[in-house]
C-alpha cells in the first residue's frame, strides 16, 4: 500500500480535519510512532479544551450595572419605559380577565396613562412642574371616568349591601394608598421607587375593580 | 414590590428584544445581555485569561453592540454579529498590549522565526495524553498569537463550526481550518516545552535534595 512521509502527513493534516484519514495516511500512521504520538496529542488538547465548555462560569453582576450606567449616560436607553411587548402581554391578560369591555377600556386607559406618566424617560432638563401638570391633566378625566364606572358598579351591587360595603371599604383603602403615592411622586418626581409604588397602586385599584365587577355580574 | 414588567420582558424572544432595543427600550437591552453574556464573557476570559480584563472586554463588546444595534438588519445571526464584535474587541486589546499594529493575517500566521508553528514531527518520549490539565493548557493558550487564540477558543472551547467562525472572523472556511490546525500544533509545542521545563526542574530539585542528604 502507498504511504507518505512525515512531512507530507503533517502538511496535509489540516485538510483531513474532522473527517477520516485517507488510506495512504492511515498506512503511514501504522508505521510511524512519531505521527501516532502527534495525533494522540492533538486529540488530548481538543478533549481538554472541549471540557471547558461544560464549566459553569459566573458572569460578575457588576458588568451589567456598569454597562447600564454607560448606556444611560450615552442616552441609548430609556430606563423606566416598560417594554411594548411586556405591555402587550400584561394588557392582553387584563382584556381576558375583565368582563365588561367598556369598564375594561376605562381601566386600560387609566393604566396606560399611569404607565405613560410614570415611565417617561428621566431627562435632567425635564421641567418638573410641567411634568406634574401633564401627569395630572392626563389622569384627572380618567379618574372621573373610573368614578362613573364605580357608581355603575354600585347600582348593580345593591342586591348585596354587605358585600358592596366590604368591597367599597377595600377600594377606599386603595384610593388612600394611591393618594399617598401620588403625594410622594409630586414631592420627588424623579424618585424611581415612588413612581414604581404609584404604578403598582394603580394596578391594585384596577385589580380590585375587576374583582368587584365580576362579583356584581355574578349577583345579577 | 413585584416587578411584573421585568418578568414579562425576561420571556421576550430574541427577535422581539432586538426590535425593542432598537427603540431604546431598557429591559430589551437587558434581555439581550442576559441571553448572550455568558458566552461573550467566557470567550473574553479564555482569550485573555484574566477576569478583570475579561469583564472590561465583555462590557466593551456589549457597549459597541448596543451603540450599533439600530443598524442591525439581520443579514447574519445576531449571536454571530455579537461574537464578531467581541472577537474584534479582544483582538484590538491584544494588539494594543503587544504594542504593534498588525493585520489579522500577521496575527494568525506569524513567520516561523517569530514564534509560528515549527515543523515538529513528534517527540515520542513525551506524550501529552494524561498530562494536560486546565492550568497548563490555559497557560499555553495565553501564549498563542491572537488570531490562533481566537479560532482555537471559538472552535475547540466554545464549539463553533468552521462556517460560523469564518463569518465571525470574516475569513474563508479553509482559512479557519488552517488556523485551527496551526493553533493546535503550536499548543502542542508549548505544552511539550512546559513538560520538558518541568522535568528539568524536577531533576534539579531531586539532585539538590540528594546533594543535601550527602
Amino acid at each position: 500500500m502507498a504511504t507518505i512521509a512525515c512531512k507530507e502527513f503533517t502538511d496535509r493534516l489540516d485538510s483531513w480535519m474532522g473527517g477520516d484519514l485517507p488510506s495512504d495516511a492511515q498506512a503511514h500512521l501504522r508505521n510511524c510512532r512519531n505521527c501516532r504520538s502527534l495525533i494522540e496529542d492533538l486529540k488530548a488538547i481538543c478533549t481538554e479544551a472541549s471540557s471547558w465548555r461544560a464549566e459553569e462560569i459566573e458572569v460578575p453582576l457588576r458588568i451589567w450595572a456598569s454597562l447600564q450606567s454607560h448606556l444611560e449616560q450615552e442616552g441609548l436607553i430609556h430606563e423606566n419605559r416598560p417594554a411594548d411587548a411586556a405591555k402587550t402581554i400584561w394588557f392582553g391578560g387584563w382584556l381576558a380577565a375583565l368582563p365588561r369591555p367598556a369598564l375594561a377600556g376605562a381601566y386600560l386607559t387609566l393604566l396606560i396613562a399611569g404607565a405613560f406618566a410614570l415611565s417617561r424617560p428621566i431627562n435632567k432638563q425635564t421641567n418638573e412642574a410641567r411634568w406634574l401638570a401633564a401627569s395630572e391633566d392626563s389622569t384627572l378625566p380618567l379618574r372621573a371616568q373610573l368614578t362613573a364606572e364605580q357608581d355603575s358598579f354600585a347600582s348593580f351591587n345593591n342586591a348585596n349591601p354587605a358585600v358592596a360595603a366590604s368591597l367599597n371599604k377595600n377600594l377606599a383603602i386603595v384610593d388612600n394608598y394611591i393618594a399617598l403615592c401620588e403625594k410622594s411622586v409630586q414631592e420627588e418626581p424623579q424618585n424611581e421607587v415612588a413612581r414604581d409604588y404609584l404604578y403598582e397602586a394603580y394596578q391594585q385599584k384596577a385589580d380590585l375593580l375587576a374583582q368587584m365587577t365580576e362579583r356584581g355580574e355574578n349577583n345579577r | 414590590m413585584a416587578r411584573t414588567r421585568r418578568t414579562d420582558t425576561d420571556e421576550l424572544p430574541e427577535a422581539e428584544a432586538i426590535r425593542l432595543a432598537q427603540q431604546g427600550n431598557a429591559p430589551a437591552f437587558e434581555r439581550l445581555y442576559r441571553l448572550h453574556n455568558r458566552r461573550v464573557y467566557s470567550l473574553c476570559l479564555r482569550m485573555v485569561g484574566n477576569t478583570a480584563e475579561a469583564e472590561d472586554l465583555t462590557q466593551e463588546a456589549f457597549l459597541q453592540l448596543f451603540r450599533k444595534i439600530a443598524t442591525f438588519r439581520g443579514e447574519s445571526a445576531f449571536s454571530t454579529w455579537l461574537h464578531r464584535l467581541a472577537v474584534n474587541v479582544v483582538l484590538m486589546k491584544l494588539r494594543k498590549k503587544s504594542g504593534t499594529e498588525t493585520s489579522l493575517d500577521e496575527m494568525t500566521e506569524p513567520d516561523e522565526e517569530s514564534g509560528g508553528p515549527r515543523r515538529d514531527f513528534g517527540t515520542p518520549d513525551l506524550r501529552l495524553s494524561g498530562s494536560i490539565d486546565r492550568v497548563n493548557l490555559q497557560r499555553a493558550v495565553e501564549q498563542l498569537p491572537p488570531g490562533y487564540k481566537a479560532v482555537f477558543v471559538l472552535h475547540d472551547v466554545q464549539g463553533y463550526e468552521h462556517n460560523e467562525i469564518a463569518e465571525i472572523m470574516q475569513c474563508s472556511i479553509g482559512n479557519s481550518k488552517s488556523q485551527l490546525h496551526k493553533a493546535r500544533m503550536r499548543l502542542r509545542e508549548l505544552l511539550h516545552e512546559a513538560m520538558r521545563d518541568k522535568a528539568r526542574e524536577d531533576r534539579k530539585a531531586a539532585s539538590a535534595e540528594s546533594g543535601s542528604e550527602d
